[in-house]
């Protein structure tokens, strides 16, 4: 069973995540220890397995990186090695500007501006990628999959971009 | 997790930070990034014309252990000939700086970093 027929969906990158979440209670819910206080040892251990799974699912469905790369994973897609280096010279230039541009933010005139005008570039970015991935997933071809596989890869790179926004953020405005 | 006393130092004291002209046709620009965790690196070499490193440059947006790859490589390439320099492993980088299993990815990205410099500099001499 994979972990759209476990949550009872069909397997697509359009997730109703709400919907997601409320089935996650509701699975979680039918599989809680105080419900197996009283079963077989045997039978808690398949419910706390059970629970696991029911979790990792949940995760790996819930963030859209994470279930892109699960659908191209149950259609045989094969990922690169993670640790395997990307060598697109032009997105890699790219990505260091946005880079530099997040680390001058703090030395702007204008620091609010400045930040928001970055959160902007990165936020529209990232969702013009992820707009094109999931039109590649949608079509579902041995070319379009692995022209996804390429924009999930990319798209890792936004996605710490997007961790340092908020580390930035934490540094300029927790006070 | 503990950084080695070296990996502290490099990324302390980083050497030769900085950017080239990469329009330079001396200038040879290795671009890398690891997707599992953002890190992007550049290196970039002044190469003279008998094809030696005369100058190395690095800049790295990553950990602490990428940071000091990057700028061990830079200190190891000069004075060295593009062959020799596409020689160096990512193992006696990792084995310099004393990284753990769960960082020899950063040395990894060093030592692709020298060999995208090299094929630049060879598609910029055609």
């Amino acid at each position: 069973m994979n972990y759209f027929q476990l949550f009872a969906i069909e397997v697509s990158f359009d997730v109703d995540i709400n919907h997601l979440s409320q089935s996650y209670q509701t699975l979680q819910k039918a599989v809680h220890p105080d419900r197996f206080a009283h079963a077989s040892p045997q039978e808690q251990l398949l419910a706390v397995q059970k629970s696991a799974e029911i979790n990792d699912a949940y995760q790996t469905l819930k963030q859209p990186l994470k279930r892109a790369e699960y659908i191209l994973t149950l259609r045989g897609v094969e990922m690169p090695n993670e640790q395997k280096s990307f060598s697109d010279t032009s997105f890699l230039m790219q990505q260091m500007e946005l880079r530099d541009m997040l680390g001058d933010v703090k030395f702007a005139d204008d620091i609010d501006t400045a930040f928001n005008h970055a959160q902007q570039v990165l936020t529209q970015e990232y969702q013009q990628l992820l707009d094109v991935m999931q039109q590649q997933i949608l079509e579902n071809n041995t070319a379009a999959n692995a022209l996804a596989c390429d924009n999930l890869r990319k798209l890792k790179f936004y996605q710490k971009l997007n961790i340092e926004l908020d580390r930035l953020e934490d540094s300029l405005f927790d006070d | 997790m503990a950084y080695s006393e070296k990996v502290i130092d490099h990324y302390e004291n980083p050497r030769n930070v900085g950017s080239m002209d990469k329009n330079d046709p001396s200038v040879a620009t290795g671009m890398v990034g690891a997707p599992a965790c953002g890190d992007v690196m550049k290196l970039q070499l002044k190469i003279s014309d008998d094809g030696i490193i005369e100058d190395a440059k690095f800049k790295t947006y990553g950990c602490g252990s990428a940071i000091a790859s990057s700028s061990l490589v830079t200190e190891w390439v000069k004075g060295k000939s593009i062959e020799e320099a596409g020689e160096i492993k990512n193992t006696a980088i990792a084995e310099e700086l004393a990284l753990p299993p769960v960082k020899i990815h950063c040395s990894i990205l060093a030592e692709d970093a020298i060999k995208a410099a090299i094929e630049d500099y060879k598609s910029k001499q055609g």
